[in-house]
């Protein structure tokens, strides 16, 4: 055209650009109209919830706010010895207003998740607080219990006082931040975290490779059989994905017992002696049989629909190049399905480190996930602080299998079909 | 016709709608408990007072009251606790505190409530409900010929190889270890919460459990809910369990099976019901729960399980009507936790003790259960 751009206007004067910007905009807008609100669910049933945690896990306002004389007090304070009348008597302030208001109960809730023993002497010190003189506070108070003497409760007690802190986090991997800020791990009969995350991986892990090595062959066949036989078995497939979870893990415990069916059958065939039948549940071995059967569907799914858009020519113009069975199986067809592979993969692992209910009712001392922690402090302990960190170190580590995931395979090679 | 069947939609939708506005909810146990419950004075209190009582049943513990009140949404009016619960539930502001001798009926011979309770109550915020007590039990037929009678042969694997059911939590189970250590438990049990209060008693008796299910010829099975270890005897999974009596004798009596209890070293236990604050119906509430726990409710509950009744009054009633079961056949004062015969060798399960150091041994004992 002309060198010198000269303006393109529209049938009513208006400049094109401008006219086809105000109506992407629209466009735009419609579309957004349209995803609304499936983004407004997420958000509300989603994300927030996941923002709730968040504050709930580092929240720790409550303790902050009920002994606001006494953090104050204690900020001149060392922690080497006890410390002085001072913060005796603002403790004592605090807790007399404490009383009246009625929440000395969740103040020794919450001092007892630091250090045990809290709630006991707190009661006593609210009996026999009624009839202390004034002044003098230290020696009143230390008179009603011995542990109010224990410079330990009272370093407990500063441990609490910012107003946020990632104290619950340290807990979910067995360490606490003592007096000289340095991370420390606790007890050794108090480790339980590191273990069971560890073996949270290891079960995930596994599951995602059995349901593999179990969900490959089933789908090709699915993927290659006639379309007669092929809807029968995919019934068969999906039946049980239509049942409740729990009926099916019901079934595995019968199944599985020591007088179960299985245990009855090996016996029967000779293959085990009758009083040395194996233990299937209640441990480990359980946790593995049901989750794999449970998520097994998850995996061939994917994979079958994968396969399905793999054309048998294929892999007849591979043999015909003269490519062994084997080799042609390694070099034409399995790296067709790594796509069908990597999100049946990702969607089993992901689901089973989560996974509650199975390890709950077969898995036994022994294979139990963190996920039945998380429970056991939501239901039994009552610190939902800590359960809620759990669960957000939960999610961090599921993001991060994603990112690893996405790095080695990237998640653009995933294919549902 | 058309019209006819809407106007009785709608009638039926608003005499439903109405009645639960109404009606009362309790959050119990479940299984064979609930049912006595509801049969021995939850039905008698809704006929008496024309107010409907609707059972829940729930597993222990105060998450899903706390959960309810963080929500700003209440469905439970009662629930039927632990011990310990009442403690931390009263200190928390959750349960409703009573002034027994005025909202508690006084007994038939005019005996005030106060007066009347079995022992007083751990906090103000609990009603005595039934006393019932941590045996442990084992399958008659598949035992063997030589039978166990004390506590000690529930932890010797070489005489009775095989599993056994205990606890989840380490309530019970630390107390029976000890006990079966050789620890006399003295008047209550008092000599074994000493103990236990000690770090050197305490890993005495985590030790003991350890050793218990780590070894190959013995091993645990856990259990939580309350109807599972006559269950796991039963199926042959377990060759003794720990469980609460009124559900050993329901499945020996009740139902049968050829279950045998064991009441040596029991761990005689309170079962306590508490109003929720902020209820959805906490005036009813308070008349229920004061019909429920009166004299007559409570010797009506022990016609169908083996809970002694918390009132002194209660008792006696059974025992004028012996048999008092509701088969018209077996006597219950033999069979209730509190019976002489049942108490030889007994401890109290310390409520106070489990309220405090609940958290801390919880932890260990998870560690434990984790390292199996």
């Amino acid at each position: 055209m002309s060198s010198e751009t000269k303006q393109i206007l529209t049938t009513d004067g208006v400049p094109l650009e401008v006219s086809l910007k105000k109506v992407e905009r629209r466009n735009k807008f419609k579309a957004f109209l349209l995803v609304a609100p499936l983004l407004f669910f997420l958000l509300i049933v989603y994300i927030s919830p996941i923002i709730g945690m968040l504050f709930n896990s580092v929240d720790d306002r409550m303790v902050t706010n009920s002994l606001p004389k006494t953090f104050i007090a204690m900020e001149k304070w060392d922690g080497k010895e006890l410390p002085s009348e001072e913060v005796f008597e603002a403790f004592y302030i605090d807790f007399k207003k404490l009383m009246d208001e009625e929440k000395d109960g969740k103040l020794s809730t919450q001092l007892n998740y630091t250090k045990n023993g809290f709630k006991s002497i707190i009661k006593k010190l609210r009996r026999k607080s009624k009839s202390f003189e004034e002044g003098n506070y230290k020696e009143q108070i230390m008179a009603v219990h011995e542990r109010w003497a224990n410079v330990e409760y009272w370093r407990a007690i500063k441990r609490r006082a910012p107003s946020y802190s990632y104290s619950k986090y340290l807990k979910g991997v067995d360490m606490y931040e003592n007096e000289d800020g340095k991370f420390v791990q606790v007890e050794e009969d108090r480790r339980i975290y590191k273990k069971l995350w560890v073996r949270t991986l290891k079960i995930a892990f596994y599951v995602t490779l059995f349901c593999f090595l179990m969900a490959y062959p089933i789908a090709h066949l699915l993927a290659t059989l006639p379309m007669k036989f092929s809807n029968l078995l995919m019934i068969c497939v999906l039946l049980p994905f239509w049942t409740s979870l729990l009926v099916r893990t019901a079934s595995w415990m019968i199944l599985l017992q020591q007088q179960g069916v299985v245990n009855d059958f090996l016996v029967w065939i000779g293959f085990v002696a009758n009083d040395k039948r194996l233990e299937m549940m209640y441990n480990e071995t359980g946790t593995y049989i049901a989750m794999t059967q449970i998520l097994l569907p998850f995996m061939v799914l994917p994979l079958y629909s994968v396969m399905k858009t793999i054309s048998p020519s294929l892999v007849r113009a591979g043999k015909s190049l003269g490519g062994t069975p084997f080799i042609t199986f390694w070099k034409v067809y399995f790296p067709l399905t790594i796509p069908g592979i990597g999100a049946g993969s990702l969607l089993v692992f992901i689901l089973a480190i989560g996974y509650y209910i199975t390890p709950e009712l077969v898995g036994g001392a022994s294979g139990t996930l963190i996920s039945n922690q998380i429970a056991y402090h939501m239901k039994y302990t009552l610190d939902w602080s800590f359960a809620s960190a759990m669960g957000l170190m939960l999610l961090v580590g599921v993001l991060g299998v994603y990112w690893v995931y996405n790095k080695l395979v990237g998640i653009d090679n995933i294919k549902l079909g | 016709m058309r019209k006819l069947s809407k106007l009785l939609l709608t009638l039926v939708f608003a005499l439903s709608v109405s009645s639960t506005s109404y009606a009362v909810t309790v959050a119990s146990w479940g299984g064979a408990y609930t049912e006595s419950q509801k049969l021995g004075y939850g039905d008698p209190t809704a006929k008496k007072l024309g107010i409907p009582i609707n059972w829940v049943d729930y597993s222990g513990g105060l998450s899903e009251v706390k959960a309810q009140k963080a929500a700003g949404k209440i469905t439970w009016d009662i629930m039927d606790v632990f011990a310990m619960d009442t403690i931390n539930g009263c200190d928390e502001g959750l349960f409703v505190k009573f002034d027994f001798d005025k909202d508690f009926p006084a007994a038939p011979d005019g005996t005030k409530a106060s007066k009347d309770f079995f022992t007083s109550m751990p906090s103000k915020c609990a009603v005595g409900n039934i006393l019932y007590s941590w045996t442990y039990a084992y399958h008659d037929a598949k035992i063997g010929s030589k039978k166990p009678k004390t506590i000690k042969d529930f932890f010797d694997t070489k005489t009775w190889p095989g599993k056994r059911g205990v606890y989840k939590g380490a309530m019970h189970n630390l107390e029976m270890a000890l006990a079966a250590s050789g620890t006399k438990p003295g008047k209550g049990g008092k000599n074994i919460y000493k103990k236990l209060s000690k770090a050197k008693g305490l890993q005495q008796a985590m030790d003991k459990m350890k050793a218990l299910c780590a070894d190959p010829n013995g091993g645990c099975v856990f259990w939580s809910a309350g109807a599972k270890p006559p269950e796991l005897l039963m199926q042959g999974e377990v060759v003794m369990a720990t469980g609460w009596n009124g559900r050993f004798f329901n499945a020996e009596i009740g139902e049968g099976a050829p279950l045998k209890q064991v009441w040596d070293a029991q761990g005689l236990d309170y079962q306590y019901m508490v109003v929720v604050k902020g209820g959805p119906n906490e005036s009813d509430a308070m008349k229920a729960i004061a019909q429920m726990t009166s004299t007559e409710g409570l010797a009506g509950s022990a016609k169908y399980i083996a809970y002694a009744p918390w009132r002194k009054s209660s008792l006696k009633i059974i025992e004028a009507g012996e048999p008092w079961y509701k088969d018209g056949k077996t006597a219950m004062m033999g069979q209730m936790p509190t019976h002489p015969n049942n108490t030889k060798n007994y401890f109290l399960v310390d409520a106070v003790f489990w309220a405090d150091n609940g958290t801390e041994i919880g932890e260990k004992w998870e560690a434990m259960k984790s390292g199996l």
